[in-house]
């Protein structure tokens, strides 16, 4: 950081600002993180430091005094972004077109325009021609802790390599281009992946892991959506349409799901678009029965055994529970509700009053 | 090393009129290997990710080490994560696999390396770092899930039910593999699981938790020996521990226990408990363990006044146990278990003694141990 810049940190502050370097280990023994990255704060008595970078062995930061609120911490690790100790604007360019991107890919949406073509005047536009993987996320903890553009895009970058492309699109929603190159190295094989439930098991694999890496760095509630890879310049408003209608309805109707696949949702998306009175005549017509779901074994059980295709013997082993267990408890719920579920027609019903029941009895 | 402090943790999620952790409050030592269990919906899992800063703290204090980490990012917190779904990266191989971590966080790359071999050689995977994850059995993944928590070397680990995506035979196999693992590493490790039988092999300490609150957090012994209330004693322990509904009464100096089908001496120490406490002629519930009630005749002839009779409804032998589901004691199933080789038949009467010592005495109303409180 210049002199004139530290000057005017220092009149901000009301109190001396210094730039240092000490050693990893003086951090830490300070009550410091282990492993810290620029923008960490430590409180030292009346004087406070802010990592401004980190290597292997050594943390800059800037000193002062005083004691910083939760807010002027994070004012102050913003300006400190990039973590060089320079004082930049906080957008890169890259951020800049991806943002100018988004906002286009958001206004043909909310404009019904699904089938927008990408204007020459993005600059982006070149870069969206070779098979991409989509995957739209949702962050949801509204406590502060949200990554920047940077962090976000370093962290996608490690994952899915240099080609992906990271796209704002509205607040806390992001679209995430990764290359198609990706599926084949999902498979323990060179070949080319051909199978398309492969390349659906692929993607599932793919959008899993990628929930994971931000939940374990961020926290927070956060959803991800991913579809077949695209060439964007063809449909990359329908897809990020389509990925949050997919999002939208496992949402709704899969409380506690994270990961949304728009190929296992067919059924939730015809019952919603349902009318309303129509969808309450039925639950009436099976008023009593809903009783069932009341019991979370029934519900898990249930949701067991349409997820393994009605399969007695892989519902039991994905239950760690003995194949007559499951019999017991199958025709426990033939005997309380006069629905065998073994059979194809009941089991359609109980499977519509499931999804039904879950979205009705939250309301 | 670290140990965790939870000072009044409540977490509430909006729009619910009920916390679903209440007033939380422990002292985990560093170094200790604690364990979280209690049914679903308890609010172990809640607990676990609050620690981890997967979920906010509605209110209360969480340290780690010294260190106030409420409003730490989990990345920030020095602790490693091992879920229940253990999600590997599926287009990486086992080695980048560990290695994610420590490259976002920019390690050097000679580091990065000694730290990914040492947890292989510590995991036996070392064979498997150039696999990619569908090559791999269910264990192995486990395995691999680990290793990625282990090259982190952090302060604490936290285990969300990592061993039950595995079958039986590898989840026990893998319950040993953790214990000697995390002995090893001299870590702080919570661990939840919904599984007592985990609880009890793994746990230095054990918290069992109901409806967010602690019931009761204390050893593996002092739990089973020494429950504090009902809830605690029949979920830790299986089979389950009897509850027999029946009356205290006094009789030419001593102290029974009346309930149907059962008509027993209390003895002389716990007698005198119940007795200072006014539960003479009061409805309890008795507390049976299992094991604690004898088919063998030496020990009948020894306790000549806590001695019922029952007829057996079913037997299962298990070669080296019997768990015989006895009928005409208290309103449910009784439970004994007996030598393997006692040769019982289902239908067939038979007279069993209670250890009286090794019982248990609730409150009705408040569900406490009268014996314990």
């Amino acid at each position: 950081m210049n002199k004139s810049r530290l000057q005017q940190l220092q009149q901000l502050l009301a109190a001396p600002v210094e730039m240092m370097k000490v050693p990893k280990k003086v951090w830490t023994q300070e009550g410091g993180a282990k492993h810290p990255e620029p923008g960490a704060y430590l409180q030292r008595g009346g004087l406070f430091w802010l990592a401004t970078k980190v290597d292997a062995s050594e943390v800059q930061l800037l000193q002062s005094e005083g004691e910083l609120t939760p807010l002027e911490r994070e004012l102050l690790k913003w300006a400190l972004q990039g973590g060089s100790g320079k004082l930049t604007s906080a957008a890169t360019d890259a951020e800049n077109q991806a943002r100018r991107l988004g906002d286009w890919i958001q206004q043909s949406i909310a404009a019904g325009d699904w089938r927008a073509e990408i204007p020459d005047r993005l600059e982006l536009h070149n870069r969206l021609f070779d098979g991409m993987i989509p995957f739209l996320l949702l962050r949801e903890q509204a406590d502060g802790r949200d990554p920047s553009y940077a962090e976000l895009e370093k962290a996608f970058r490690s994952y899915l390599s240099d080609e992906m492309l990271l796209i704002p699109i509205r607040e806390r929603e992001w679209l995430i281009l990764g290359s198609d190159r990706l599926l084949a190295e999902v498979d323990t094989t060179e070949e080319e992946l051909v199978e398309r439930e492969e390349t659906k098991e692929a993607l599932q694999s793919l959008a899993t892991g990628l929930h994971q890496m931000l939940t374990e760095e961020w926290g927070g509630e956060c959803h991800v959506a991913v579809a077949e890879p695209i060439i964007p310049t063809e449909s990359l408003v329908y897809t990020v349409g389509m990925l949050r209608e997919t999002m939208l309805l496992g949402r709704k109707f899969h409380v506690g799901m994270q990961v949304h696949l728009p190929w296992l949702i067919h059924l939730e998306r015809l019952l919603n678009g349902i009318p309303e009175p129509v969808r309450t005549r039925f639950m009436e017509e099976m008023a009593g029965r809903q009783d069932l779901f009341a019991d979370p074994e029934t519900v898990s059980t249930l949701d067991a055994f349409f997820a393994m295709d009605c399969n007695v013997s892989e519902t039991a082993k994905r239950l760690f529970i003995h194949r007559n267990t499951l019999l017991y408890r199958l025709d426990k719920l033939k005997q309380e509700a006069g629905l065998d579920v073994r059979s194809f027609n009941d089991a359609v019903l109980v499977r519509i009053m499931l999804l039904l029941y879950k979205v009705t009895k939250r309301k | 090393m670290a140990g965790v402090r939870l000072e009044h943790v409540f977490k509430k999620y909006p729009g619910s009129d009920k916390a679903s952790v209440t007033d939380f409050n422990l002292d985990i030592q560093d170094k200790e290997f604690l364990v979280l269990v209690g049914p679903s919906g308890c609010g172990k899992s809640t607990t676990l990710r609050m620690i981890a800063g997967l979920e906010e703290i509605s209110e209360g204090k969480l340290y780690i080490g010294d260190r106030v980490v409420n409003d730490v990012a989990p990345k920030d917190r020095d602790i490693a994560m091992v879920f229940q779904s253990y999600a590997l990266y599926p287009h990486m191989n086992v080695y980048q696999n560990m290695a994610f971590g420590l490259k976002l966080r920019k390690f050097r790359k000679d580091e990065i390396d000694r730290r990914v071999r040492e947890a292989a050689r510590t995991l036996e995977i070392e064979h498997l770092l150039d696999r990619k994850p569908k090559a791999l059995s269910g264990g192995q993944r486990q395995r691999v899930a680990l290793g990625r928590a282990i090259v982190r070397e952090p302060q604490v680990f936290l285990m969300d039910e990592p061993l039950s995506n595995l079958d039986a035979k590898l989840r026990t196999q893998m319950r040993a593999n953790i214990s000697k693992l995390m002995k090893r590493l001299e870590t702080t490790c919570i661990y939840v699981t919904h599984d007592q039988t985990e609880a009890m092999t793994m746990g230095d300490r054990i918290v069992v938790m109901k409806d967010g609150l602690i019931q009761q957090a204390a050893t593996p012994e002092e739990l089973y020996n020494h429950p504090i209330n009902l809830f605690v004693a029949g979920f830790i322990g299986a089979p389950a521990m009897n509850f027999l509904t029946g009356q205290l009464v006094e009789e030419g100096g001593a102290v029974r226990f009346k309930a149907t089908g059962v008509n027993v001496e209390v003895p002389q120490g716990k007698a005198k408990v119940l007795r200072d406490k006014g539960y003479i002629g009061r409805e309890i519930i008795m507390g049976v363990r299992p094991e604690d009630l004898h088919e063998e005749p030496v020990f009948i002839e020894a306790s000549p006044n806590s001695v019922i009779n029952a007829s057996i409804e079913v037997s299962e032998n298990l070669g080296h146990e019997m768990y015989l589901y006895l009928n005409g004691l208290g309103k449910d199933n009784i439970i004994a278990r007996v030598d393997g080789r006692a040769g019982l038949q289902e239908g067939q009467n038979v007279k069993l003694a209670i250890d009286m010592n090794k019982v248990h005495v609730f409150d009705k109303d408040s569900e406490l141990n009268i014996l314990e409180a």
